[in-house]
């Protein structure tokens, strides 16, 4: 047999153990071991590889990010900056038709500032935002569809949990996908709200109205989220501005890592200033972010094992030369590409995904012309497979932000929260299609600093 | 029909009690790489009082994340925090279900025990001690010649790697203990939630 063909079987048998409740990491582990085992007639390579593999990988400085955001996004979640967001947000928007709603989405892309998580987003402004447009008349369907859909701000405005993990399989600068993904971000949030203005157009019962708010108040609030101002400028401003105009080139502050470390002792300082992070909440923090990153660092080191053996079998490279030896136009495989995306991703995690996927495609997008340099492609396939593994967040069946916020209100049926996501699901469809066909929205902001 | 259901409920809190001890460790060597990070950030930007960066800074986190993570690791495992896609077993009938469960607790406790064996012998590749018949007694292969240490602090690096390797070991005894706590939640015919 062929690499590539051992590579197939591997990844379908993998596929299967996963859909029969396998922990994603190991079926990984274990198509990589065995199927290298294929491959070489010999278990000793990947058992050597496996005495520091485990080490390497969890002492790797660029991914000790990871911890460090989620820590970030713990204590800002304990600090009462949702709040703060939610009602600056409501206080300037919510006397519009569905102004809630759209202050729920601002809410959110503020939350998703200071978080690295899209779980984390959408059930700490849920928390907030819920009873609110509940106690306005806000119906079942808008007011939970509409916070299970703002909770994808989370990781669409960086920073952004995975777009670290993109940045370590593509070989990318973490600071350039950042930059990238701002503008998709807030054009996330924009097409967000004008959904939320069309839904209330098309449903007028589904929501209500609250009153104006005079504008000394509306500033008064505006001024309370200055912390998330503070350390978004802290950490983004840090790791992407230009510190030193004297010298060619930006010349950052701190990098990445430390960006994320200046992040969560910022955040920790003010929650224990506001008193909402308390010795208890310290600890509840540090539990739940343990949690999330034992969780990603298994699946990361059981990629590690899969893709050292798609490696050595070559296959990606034979799949993208027989690809490019087909003819296929660029735009059909991205295409392709993308629906994978939307359909695996109703099933599965997004990290997973982008681990298991990413070493396979990105060669191939590499191999295509879409009239880009080879960063510029990267990093716009990197958005865009950010975006749509993260529609799978708010699609049925599994949907992990739709049962959060559905947890939240009991009483609400499951499909009322279905119907509700819907016109939120194709806002992010029809911006996956305007910066699939305009590469220098996603482009543009890297471009200027860089 | 279970298998010494009584102790199992017993082991299982000491480990959770254990395991959560190991996870708010790794808690705060992860709070402690952070106020590290900032302070040698402060310093870097005062070099002109004579203040400095701390020496080795990026050592420390690497150091410090890796004792981390795998610090994290039992309690995870002791929770069932690990992803697995459930959507497609949804139908089948509790009883399979919690099987399937049991199936996937017992491959991670293969899969641990790999990795615990493989960091042994790669951690022992590190130690610079031990005579040569302690060494073969304990499979730890020939004694390096010097110790590998860090670059910039001179940390032997088996040092760190000791640590870490207290994460995986607890990993695998914690994994174990799953494996017979969802066999007996197969044989009850329930599943609880850890």
């Amino acid at each position: 047999m062929t690499g590539l063909e051992i590579a197939i079987i591997a990844f379908v048998l993998m596929l299967l153990a996963i859909f029969v409740r396998v922990p994603i990491a190991i079926a990984m582990g274990m198509a990589g071991f065995f199927g290298m085992w294929a491959f070489l007639g010999k278990t000793a390579p990947t058992l050597g590889l496996l005495k520091t593999l485990g080490y390497d990988t969890f002492s790797s400085y660029s991914l000790s990010i990871v911890p460090l955001f989620l820590l970030m996004g713990q204590f800002a979640t304990k600090s009462g900056m949702s709040a703060a967001l939610f009602e600056a947000a409501s206080d300037w928007l919510g006397h519009r038709k569905g102004g809630i709603a759209m202050a729920a989405v601002g809410g959110c892309a503020g939350f998703g500032a200071v978080c690295g998580s899209s779980l984390a987003t959408a059930s700490t402004m849920g928390q907030v935002a819920l009873p609110e447009m509940r106690a306005r008349g806000y119906s079942d369907a808008l007011s939970t569809g509409v916070l299970a859909a703002g909770g994808t701000l989370g990781i669409l405005i960086p920073p952004s949990v995975i777009l670290v993990i993109y940045a370590m399989l593509a070989e990318q600068n973490i600071v350039k996908l950042f930059m990238a993904a701002m503008v998709p971000g807030l054009l996330a949030a924009l097409g967000y709200m004008v959904t939320v203005a069309i839904y209330v157009r098309v449903r007028p019962d589904s929501a209500g109205t609250a009153p104006r708010v005079p504008y000394k108040k509306r500033f008064k609030t505006l001024v309370k989220v200055w912390p998330v101002v503070v350390i978004f400028g802290l950490v983004i401003g840090g790791i992407a501005g230009d510190w030193n105009w004297a010298r060619p080139g930006i010349q950052a502050l701190f990098s990445p890592t430390e960006g994320a470390a200046v992040g969560a002792v910022a955040a920790g300082a003010y929650g224990v200033m506001t008193g909402g992070l308390n010795w208890r909440g310290f600890l509840d923090s540090v539990l739940s972010a343990a949690n999330a990153t034992a969780m990603i660092f298994l699946i990361i080191l059981g990629a590690q094992v899969f893709n050292s053996f798609l490696a050595t079998t070559q296959a990606p490279q034979q799949l993208a030369e027989w690809i490019l030896g087909q003819g296929f136009r660029p735009y059909i495989v991205l295409a392709i590409m993308l629906i994978f995306y939307l359909v695996f991703g109703c099933i599965m995690d997004s990290l997973s995904m982008i681990l298991l996927t990413i070493p396979i495609f990105l060669p191939i997008i590499e191999v295509l012309d879409f009239g880009m340099n080879a960063e510029d492609t990267a990093l716009w396939f990197g958005i865009l497979a950010l975006i749509v593994v993260e529609v799978g967040l708010i699609t049925p069946p599994v949907g992990m932000n739709l049962f959060i916020i559905n947890s939240m209100a009991k009483d609400i049926p499951m499909v009322k929260t279905y119907q509700g996501v819907f016109p939120f699901v194709l806002s992010d469809l029809l911006r996956v299609v305007v910066l699939v066909a305009f590469p220098g929205i996603t482009l543009w902001l890297v471009g200027v600093m860089f | 029909m279970v298998l010494a259901k009584s102790a199992e409920l017993r082991v299982g809190r000491v480990l959770e009690k254990i395991t959560r001890a190991l996870a708010f460790c790794g808690g705060f060597i992860l709070a402690v790489i952070a106020l590290v990070t900032v302070a040698s950030i402060i310093g870097r930007f005062f070099l002109f009082a004579g203040l400095g960066p701390i020496k080795g800074d990026y050592e420390i986190v690497e150091m410090g994340s890796a004792i981390a993570i795998f610090a994290f690791m039992p309690f995870a495992q002791f929770k069932r925090a690990h992803v697995v896609v459930d959507i497609f077993t949804m139908r089948l009938p509790q009883r399979v279900q919690i099987f399937l469960g049991f199936v996937g607790d017992s491959l991670i406790a293969l899969a641990s025990g790999v990795i615990v064996w493989r960091f042994w012998l790669g951690l022992a590749e590190k130690i610079p001690y031990g005579s040569d018949a302690l060494r073969s007694a304990l499979s730890m292969g020939y004694k390096p010649f010097f110790a590998e240490t860090t670059y910039e602090l001179s940390v032997p690096i088996w040092i760190p790697y000791s640590f870490a390797f207290v994460g995986a070991v607890l990993l695998f005894i914690t994994s174990l203990y799953t494996v017979w706590r969802s066999l007996n939640w197969t044989l009850e015919g329930r599943e609880y939630q850890p």
